[in-house]
């Protein structure tokens, strides 16, 4: 798959834009039972598909930003080529246009909600980690995000380009707010 | 130009400038914009600028090494924004100041605005207008912080700027009222029912 890059990163950067204001304007107001009610026995509740964010938001994020980092001295060029990998990664991570992913996946042990006691907490470092987010993607203008590679959390010895990383990333936030949507939408409704 | 009638509104209501006084105040403002979490002024640095905000929300913060952090003031429209100490003293800045929310400015350079207060006494004595409304609101704040528990300093914030609440994340509310986040989720809850 080819892209502009700077059509790719401005799109990046505006659908983290649209996460953090949906958290900022919504999340982050309501009561803790809409945030912690899960939606049927054993489907995660809006705050722990945050948390679950949260998990993934504190390997890759600093990983992005040291890939930034080693990749200084490199320049932006004009096109990005997903690798077979990234594309495959990204593709699975989508939703489809009806919101719902294409395929469910079980989460890694590691990556599965922990006992959330203060939601307020929880959201406040989801919000810190899409505002971090978006800080490194305007970085990322200014390096080549092909040259940058960035270990992936499941396989450390496989590396894929800083392009491809933000690609599944910001669709893997996409998928879960998704899904922590519809969690509030039930709850709301039962009552 | 809503922007630019929006500052010479701002200005008039200050302190009313005659109508050429007034048209060379607002010819030395340039429109700025920012994304969200864009540092405007860091530590160290001279404000180089004066900001007018027409959209957006920013705040100025004490940050230093031992990474304890005061969030000092909020700006929103349709206010004045930047290191106004710095700017007005061309000294270092102790503080930073940075958009909260994707924001529209007008601003203006110091040498530009120091020109015009030298030639027109009128747009000088608004600026010093302006100063003092600015001390006058440092002033009160010093007495609340000194003597306001956190759950008055929150309604007195509510009071002044309720639109804070759902358009910028919660733990800069927290921070400028001086508690932590679990802190403020139990203040928030209480304040709601």
């Amino acid at each position: 798959m080819k892209y502009k890059t700077f059509k790719l990163l401005d799109q990046l950067h505006s659908s983290a834009e649209q996460h953090i204001h949906l958290a900022i304007t919504e999340w982050q107001q309501l009561p803790t039972v809409r945030l912690t009610t899960q939606p049927a026995q054993g489907s995660w509740s809006a705050i722990e598909c945050v948390d679950h964010l949260v998990s993934y938001g504190r390997y890759y994020l600093p990983a992005m930003e040291k890939a930034i980092a080693n990749a200084a001295g490199t320049a932006l060029s004009p096109g990005f080529n997903s690798s077979f990998l990234g594309n495959y990664f990204y593709k699975l991570m989508l939703p489809q246009t009806n919101g719902f992913p294409k395929k469910k996946m079980r989460s890694p042990k590691n990556h599965l909600p922990t006992q959330i006691t203060d939601p307020e907490i929880v959201i406040n470092e989801f919000i810190s980690q899409l505002e971090k987010l978006q800080v490194l993607i305007r970085a990322a203008y200014k390096i080549n995000i092909s040259k940058a590679k960035v270990p992936i959390s499941i396989a450390k010895f496989i590396k894929l380009s800083l392009g491809d990383t933000l690609l599944f990333y910001v669709a893997h936030i996409s998928r879960h707010m998704l899904q922590a949507q519809r969690a509030l939408q039930t709850e709301f409704y039962r009552h | 130009m809503p922007q630019y009638q929006a500052l010479r509104q701002f200005i008039s209501t200050v302190s009313p400038l005659p109508e050429e006084a007034l048209d060379n105040f607002t010819e030395i403002w340039k429109p700025f914009s920012a994304k969200r979490k864009t540092t405007l002024t860091r530590a160290g640095e001279v404000e180089k600028y004066l900001y007018f905000v027409t959209d957006g929300i920013q705040r100025v913060f004490y940050f230093d090494d031992h990474q304890r952090e005061a969030t000092i003031v909020f700006t929103y429209p349709h206010s004045f924004c930047g290191v106004a100490d710095s700017f007005l003293l061309q000294s270092r800045s102790r503080f930073f100041s940075e958009t909260l929310t994707p924001s529209t400015f007008l601003r203006t350079s110091f040498h530009e605005l120091n020109e015009l207060m030298k030639r027109s006494h009128e747009t000088e004595h608004a600026i010093r207008m302006m100063t003092n409304y600015a001390f006058s609101g440092l002033l009160e704040r010093m007495a609340e912080i000194q003597c306001f528990s956190a759950e008055e300093k929150f309604r007195s914030l509510l009071a002044r700027s309720p639109h804070l609440l759902n358009m910028i994340p919660h733990k800069y509310i927290a921070n400028y009222l001086g508690i932590d986040a679990s802190n403020f989720s139990k203040l928030l809850s209480s304040i709601r029912i």
